[in-house]
């Protein structure tokens, strides 16, 4: 906590000399620090971050350790028999520790969380900017698309295509350096674990690019009208140059809010999947099935689920406070 | 003057016919690319008759060629994607084309039961070279049973969840209970919503409009499943461990009566039963509502009360009550219409999540159970009437839209 907010002092009070007026980014971080509950998130989500980097090393137990005498078990118990090491956050249905997998399982539904809204950003930003700048026939099909994903029961089709991807790995194969990657970053196994994870990449991202697109889309067809441009083509800037440089910059404070929401919804979709079954399945830990498997021992042992839930919550919650601290900060006409 | 006013009504009517018509091609269209993907994806899905055959067959180390022959009879496996695609849509063709006691198209090529080369002789002396061992023709259609067509809400039959039952009366067996679930949740979002969105913007900055700014932003921005999982565990567990009148913690009615504390006894399966099953999920589904409708009602009332004719209406000394039902809340509302829009499919489909959360045998619990068992024909019945449904929901909306506003243009 306190590494972040050093972090992001320092970074305020380095452009400010004393002659030059401040600039843009000085005043959207001076307004952002005044949002307490986005700078407790920032921090929250910090912490978070850095427990998942360190997992191997912070994880007493080995994640898919299984110790049958010791099934649901309370927080703060130990097996007496062995080396009395502590069950922090308990055991689950078939006793392996839940603290180490909750922390792997930070690693995971993280990862999941930061790729889908990286990727579905990037996409949308990259057919928004073509199709706002371009207009035209380009514009025309992408407009007919978003109506069409805007009236398709989204949700129902991401289900049934994860549930056909998960099911027949021949229908999708992934290249293997994809497969390595994600199973280098999540500390999965390539072969076995890997697919899963994909496959609800894959899936979250394929809907969930038309809210960055939309909103790119808009940005640039309202800048591209606008004397700079102009000038910058008659200075014989190519489109490629003008979008890079003048249009996305110019988009870019809504893209970041819109990017942080995309984290919250990109982690409660891996979170919704894998609790459904549908998504990341076990012996892969993620928030979602950890949460799906507390909860069906949840009358006999009633805490179980709020072990694996309130990480998801506060995430979640979290994730929407920085958007709101963000969304205030960016927001030049609001007065602070 | 009175001329002028007909004339432009039936300009208007004209206007709204025009555009009910492409609106309605545009549906056509779109349910049909929906259709077809659906197909696409439910002859691709995993599970299917042929993989069940192969199966079996490592394990009894059999191979039946005419059983696999017959399977893709059955299953219409052995006809192009087209005609199949058409057989499945509309439950045509069946055969070759009767008029008048004459047969048309009968030599016509729909499929092909073995891959390979063959040498056609026909009756009359053609020999025909065909890139197919075993073609079928349409004449061979005519004697196989066929479905009534997904038009005719004929999705086949369950091949899983309920062995073959046609997957409409599955439906029917869960509709009630999603149609109960999600009326009255919605009806209660609504009814709630309204008043604490309007207040909230009227005392805009109020000690009430804080709270309730907070708690939709709080709502929002939690999980269903979070606070189903949080509702079990404080209404069912907590409060029946503290001998407190508790809720059940899920599915829509009890195997057997039920002693409640300090209320009585629950008769399983009565009215009461179901109504108390009801509680906690509606509950739940409410509140997540509550949240999204309450702020977006908050918002458009503060930006109409921004407006010139709020200001006029407040100078020429309207009583305060007045200018805010009359003026002002009436024109906050009309967005809202739209946003109703998506009460439709959900009607229909339930909400997935907080059915699974409670076990509540529903629409969206079926569709979850039809995924996780490899039941898909019942999961693109599934697909096939929401996606319909939200397509007539956004037609209504429109409509709606331009009944309520007579300002829009349709375009």
């Amino acid at each position: 906590m306190a590494t972040a907010s050093a972090r992001v002092e320092t970074a305020a009070a380095a452009p400010v000399t004393l002659a030059k007026p401040e600039g843009q980014w000085t005043i959207v971080l001076r307004r952002f620090r005044r949002h307490r509950l986005a700078i407790v998130s920032l921090a929250f989500i910090f912490v978070v971050f850095i427990a998942s980097l360190l997992t191997p090393l912070v994880a007493p137990f080995p994640r898919d350790a299984v110790n049958p005498v010791m099934r649901f078990s309370l927080p703060f118990s130990a097996d007496t028999r062995d080396n009395k090491k502590l069950h922090l956050l308990g055991t689950d249905h078939i006793g392996r520790d839940t603290f180490t997998r909750l922390l792997y399982a930070a690693r995971i539904t993280l990862s999941v969380a930061f790729i889908v809204a990286t990727l579905s950003t990037l996409i949308g930003m990259a057919v928004g900017a073509l199709a706002g700048y371009y207009r035209g026939a380009i514009d025309g099909l992408l407009m007919r698309l978003l109506e069409f994903m805007s009236a398709i029961p989204t949700f129902p089709i991401l289900l049934i295509l994860a549930s056909v991807l998960n099911q027949d790995p021949k229908l999708l194969p992934f290249p293997d350096f994809l497969v390595n990657l994600v199973s280098g970053i999540m500390l999965i196994d390539p072969q076995k674990e890997s697919r899963s994870v994909l496959v609800v990449i894959f899936v979250i991202t394929l809907f969930g690019w038309t809210g960055a697109a939309r909103l790119m889309r808009g940005m640039v067809l309202s800048v591209r009208e606008r004397d700079f441009i102009e000038s910058a083509r008659s200075l014989g800037a190519s489109n490629l140059w003008i979008i890079a440089r003048h249009v996305v910059p110019n988009a870019f404070p809504p893209l970041i809010v819109a990017y942080t929401l995309a984290l919250a919804d990109g982690l409660t979709a891996e979170v919704a999947l894998s609790f459904l079954g549908l998504g990341i399945t076990d012996p892969t830990p993620t928030w979602g099935n950890m949460l799906n498997f507390a909860t069906q021992f949840m009358l006999t042992h009633p805490w179980a689920p709020l072990i694996p839930g309130i990480p998801v919550v506060l995430c979640s919650l979290a994730f929407n406070f920085i958007g709101d601290g963000l969304r205030d900060a960016l927001d030049p006409r609001l007065k602070m | 003057m009175v001329r002028d006013v007909a004339c432009a009504t039936r300009e208007v009517e004209h206007r709204l016919t025009t555009y009910l018509i492409r609106r309605a091609v545009v549906i056509v269209v779109m349910a049909f690319i929906i259709a077809f993907a659906s197909f696409i994806l439910l002859s691709i899905a995993p599970g299917g008759p042929l993989q069940e055959i192969a199966a079996r067959q490592s394990t009894t180390q059999r191979n039946d060629l005419d059983l696999i022959e017959r399977t893709m009879k059955r299953y219409d496996l052995d006809i192009f994607l087209i005609p199949r695609f058409l057989r499945w849509l509309t439950g045509h063709p069946r055969g070759p084309i009767a008029i008048g006691g004459q047969q048309f198209f009968a030599d016509l090529q729909v499929g092909c039961l073995k891959e390979g080369r063959a040498r056609l002789v026909y009756p009359d002396g053609r020999v025909v070279e065909v890139d197919c061992a075993k073609p079928v023709f349409l004449r061979d259609l005519a004697d196989r049973p066929v479905s009534n067509g997904v038009l005719r809400l004929d999705f086949g039959k369950s091949t899983q969840i309920l062995r073959e039952q046609p997957v409409i009366r599955l439906f029917e067996s869960r509709i009630v209970n999603t149609l109960l679930l999600m009326g009255i949740s919605t009806f209660l979002s609504i009814m709630i919503a309204i008043p604490i969105g309007i207040i909230s913007a009227v005392k805009q900055y109020s000690r009430f409009d804080y709270t309730v700014t907070t708690l939709a932003f709080i709502g929002s921005g939690m999980p269903t499943l979070f606070m189903g999982i949080m509702g079990i565990l404080i209404f069912a567990v907590l409060f029946k461990e503290a001998g407190l009148p508790y809720l059940p913690a899920g599915t829509a009615e009890s195997p057997r009566d039920t002693v409640i504390p300090l209320f009585g006894t629950i008769k399983a399966g009565s009215f009461l039963d179901r109504l108390w099953h009801l509680v906690l999920p509606v509950m739940i589904l409410t509140i997540f509502n509550l949240a999204q409708w309450s702020r977006f009602i908050r918002s458009s009332m503060l930006e109409v009360l921004r407006q010139d004719y709020v200001r006029t209406a407040r100078a020429k000394g309207l009583i305060e009550r007045v200018v805010i039902v009359k003026h002002a809340m009436r024109n906050a509302l009309i967005p809202f219409v739209t946003l109703l829009a998506g009460v439709l499919p959900a009607l229909f489909g339930g909400a997935i999540i907080t059915e699974s959360v409670f076990n509540y045998p529903g629409m969206g619990r079926l569709f979850i159970a039809a995924l996780t068992a490899g039941d898909y024909n019942v999961a693109i019945g599934f697909i096939l009437i929401s996606t319909f449904l939200v397509l007539i929901g956004y037609l209504i909306s429109d409509v709606l839209y331009t009944i309520v506003d007579p300002r829009i243009r349709l375009s």
